[in-house]
């Protein structure tokens, strides 16, 4: 479904040129749940971006189902980040001054002009009453921000991300800023809507515990892919949340 | 829909917008107030000069008046293509006086207290007028400016009955003296009976009421009174210029004051006497002669066209000079609509300052909403929808003030002299000094035009301002937005 070739990013930083990705190449499939995990500064987050077109690479390509994608105009990239991709922040980054079902109206308020929203404000306001109760915030549509939990607040982040239907559902940290607890329902909320609506997922975590529900696991270092395998139930494998991820594993492929 | 609804949030819950929409409903306020009472004022002279001068005024600048009678004059005029847009017409004189009273103090109007001579004797310069009051009254506003309400309805220089009692007071009938008997006049017969001395018959003056009074703050009160100085039936003595083939001559007259009048022009309440037409032709030698014609026209839209037929008429025969009524106080309408157009541009400034408040304030919230700005991005939100978000941002902001500002100024203005009262009562200072206006209040005329303008004008500031900062949201990058802590 998306595939990237050789990407390069490379940031400025008080004069100083940073790579944080290095011909990273990469192949998501249709309906998959990815998860991604490395060290910090590893170029996960820059990876999610350069994806969602919320940033351009230096160099490679992105391909969504054949179409070249990272070097579209503007508009056709806002157009995408609107209706084909969904974002799912570590900090929620819900809007303060709107309540609940506000927020996950936003993207299709985004997506139609005043007469197109008027035309569709119903159904809108239907599709995300639906979805707040899937994520179990029927109750909580006119709260404020401030008035939720962190739970809460990332599965408002998740309806908001899942209201326009995209096809591809980007999740930077999601678990981050949660307890132990919340993070594990907000990760089996995730892999319930990917196996409930078909929608493809794309996680970057640093919780190893999480990444059993995923997939695939791709490990990052140093801006490339060094590991690809499919995921291992958690209890009685190698991604033991007392080992750094990541590491075990490798070791236990070089001792193979 | 996004745009609205978010910039509509951030006006309801950010601090800061309200110091924009504070600052932007206090210069639009001051506008309107400034704008409503200049015009008032300037509405209410050009009332007062209108009323006063009629539509067109043909005049000459011989001090002997026009070379035809009056009725010649007026005759001429009617005959010609204008008669038919006339609806009224009058003789007047204007020639410049010297008047001279005895300044008797209220209570002195008392008999016995004015036999004591608590008096003083006042000469000042005033134009002298001389009407026909009916005549004049059909030309303009003449009348509805009178202080006695009968006078009003029926013009006339005629004299109250207070009036006549008072000049007799000051008039009285020479005391009859037994004529001594001629010598050889035989014992025992009657000398024949002396014809009586017929009345006098003053001839009554309009006088204008700042001649006839000023103003003071009264000790006893602390509240500034008129205080009268010349009643109705006091004499005045005139002295202005008679007629004269080679030279100007003085002649000299006396009038009775009828009545005052108040225009609440100072040009005319200091400075204007009326007396009788054909009275004061008589005394300057002119019979029948007079300076101005007065033209009082159906439809004032016609006034150019008049003035082009009668300078067409008296063009080859003489020299006058024939101009509307704006015409002739053109520098004085100029200067008040000059000094009106300079306080609105420097009034202006005032928003313009609040523009700048705007500048500030939005590229702060713009700072502060660097993370929504980058989530918006993240939604799809073009660069541009970013930045109508803050333009709506500026333009509701203005709106809103701008309507408060309105609200604001239009209940000011409507109450502008209880305001002035309560502000001179705390201050301790009159706030509108009546001394200076002859006003009884401070006169307010709100217009819808110039407070339509005032709000475009605020408005426009407002969204002008508000450009820079949306600029730089829309070009904000959603990564780095999004990162922004």
């Amino acid at each position: 479904m998306i595939v990237a070739e050789n990407l390069h990013k490379t940031y400025k930083r008080h004069a100083e040129k940073v790579t944080v990705l290095n011909g990273l190449d990469l192949d998501v499939h249709d309906g998959e749940f990815l998860s991604i995990v490395g060290s910090s500064g590893s170029g996960k987050s820059t990876l999610l971006h350069l994806l969602g077109t919320l940033d351009k690479p230096d160099e490679g390509t992105i391909h969504l189902n054949g179409k070249r994608i990272d070097n579209l105009p503007g508009r056709e990239r806002d157009r995408m980040r609107n209706e084909v991709f969904g974002f799912i922040f570590q900090f929620y980054h819900l809007l303060p001054e709107l309540s609940t079902i506000e927020n996950v109206l936003i993207p299709m308020m985004v997506g139609s002009g005043i007469r197109g929203w008027f035309g569709k404000r119903r159904e809108a306001r239907m599709r995300a009453c639906a979805i707040l109760e899937r994520v179990g915030l029927g109750h909580r549509l006119k709260h404020k921000p401030r008035e939720l939990s962190g739970g809460e607040m990332q599965r408002t982040a998740i309806a908001r991300a899942l209201v326009a239907r995209p096809r591809i559902l980007f999740a930077d940290e999601p678990t981050g800023n949660l307890d132990v607890r919340a993070g594990s329902e907000i990760v089996h909320l995730l892999r319930d809507l990917n196996h409930d609506e078909g929608v493809t997922i794309i996680m970057v975590t640093h919780n190893l515990e999480l990444v059993s529900s995923t997939d695939r696991v791709l490990r990052m270092n140093l801006g490339r892919m060094v590991d690809d395998s499919p995921s291992l139930p958690v209890a009685g494998t190698l991604w033991s949340p007392q080992h750094e991820y990541g590491t075990p594993r490798l070791h236990q492929r070089e001792a193979v | 829909m996004y745009k609205l609804l978010l910039c509509w949030r951030y006006l309801r819950t950010r601090f800061l917008a309200v110091v924009c929409v504070v600052s932007v409903m206090l210069g639009v306020a001051t506008l309107v107030v400034v704008n409503s009472v200049m015009s008032g004022f300037s509405t209410k002279m050009k009332d007062r000069m209108h009323g006063l001068l009629s539509d067109v005024i043909v005049e000459t600048s011989n001090i002997n008046g026009f070379p035809l009678t009056d009725d010649e004059m007026m005759a001429r005029i009617m005959a010609s293509p204008v008669g038919e847009h006339i609806q009224a017409m009058t003789p007047t004189i204007e020639v410049v006086a010297m008047i001279n009273f005895e300044h008797t103090l209220m209570n002195s109007r008392d008999p016995g207290l004015y036999a004591m001579g608590d008096r003083q004797k006042v000469s000042r310069p005033v134009q002298l007028i001389g009407i026909d009051p009916k005549g004049r009254a059909a030309i303009g506003g003449f009348a509805r400016h009178l202080r006695q309400p009968e006078r009003r309805a029926n013009p006339s220089f005629e004299l109250t009955a207070e009036a006549r009692r008072w000049f007799d007071i000051q008039n009285p009938p020479a005391p009859r003296i037994a004529p001594a008997i001629p010598p050889g006049w035989p014992e025992g017969v009657p000398l024949p009976e002396e014809t009586p001395e017929a009345p006098i018959d003053p001839q009554g003056a309009i006088v204008g009421y700042a001649i006839a009074c000023y103003r003071d703050t009264n000790p006893h009160t602390n509240v500034e009174e008129d205080i009268f100085t010349l009643h109705p039936g006091d004499t005045i003595n005139i002295l202005t210029v008679g007629s004269g083939k080679e030279q100007i001559r003085p002649v000299y007259g006396q009038f009775v004051v009828a009545d005052y009048i108040k225009t609440e022009l100072a040009e005319c309440d200091s400075h204007a006497v009326f007396v009788p037409l054909q009275y004061l032709q008589a005394l300057r030698g002119t019979p029948n002669r007079s300076t101005h014609i007065q033209i009082k026209l159906k439809d004032y839209a016609s006034a150019q066209f008049v003035i082009a037929e009668l300078r067409k008429i008296f063009r080859d025969t003489y020299t006058f000079q024939i101009n509307t009524w704006e015409d002739k106080q053109g520098s004085l309408l100029a200067a008040i609509d000059i000094e009106r157009g300079i306080l609105n541009l420097l009034l202006f400034l005032i928003i313009g300052v609040a523009g700048f408040s705007i500048l500030a304030i939005f590229s702060m919230i713009v700072v502060e909403k660097t993370r929504d700005i980058g989530i918006l991005k993240s939604l799809g939100a073009s660069n541009q929808g970013v930045m109508m978000i803050f333009l709506g941002y500026g333009l509701l902001l203005g709106v809103v003030g701008s309507g408060l500002g309105t609200a604001l100024g239009l209940a000011i203005t409507f109450n502008i002299n209880p305001i002035e009262g309560w502000l001179s009562t705390i201050t301790g200072t009159a706030v509108f000094d009546r001394k200076v206006y002859y006003f009884d209040a401070i006169p307010t005329n709100v217009e819808a035009s110039n407070v339509i303008f005032l709000n475009l004008g605020a408005i426009g500031i407002a969204t002008v301002f508000s450009v820079l900062p949306a600029l730089r949201a829309a070009m904000l990058h959603p990564v780095r937005a999004l990162r922004f802590e």
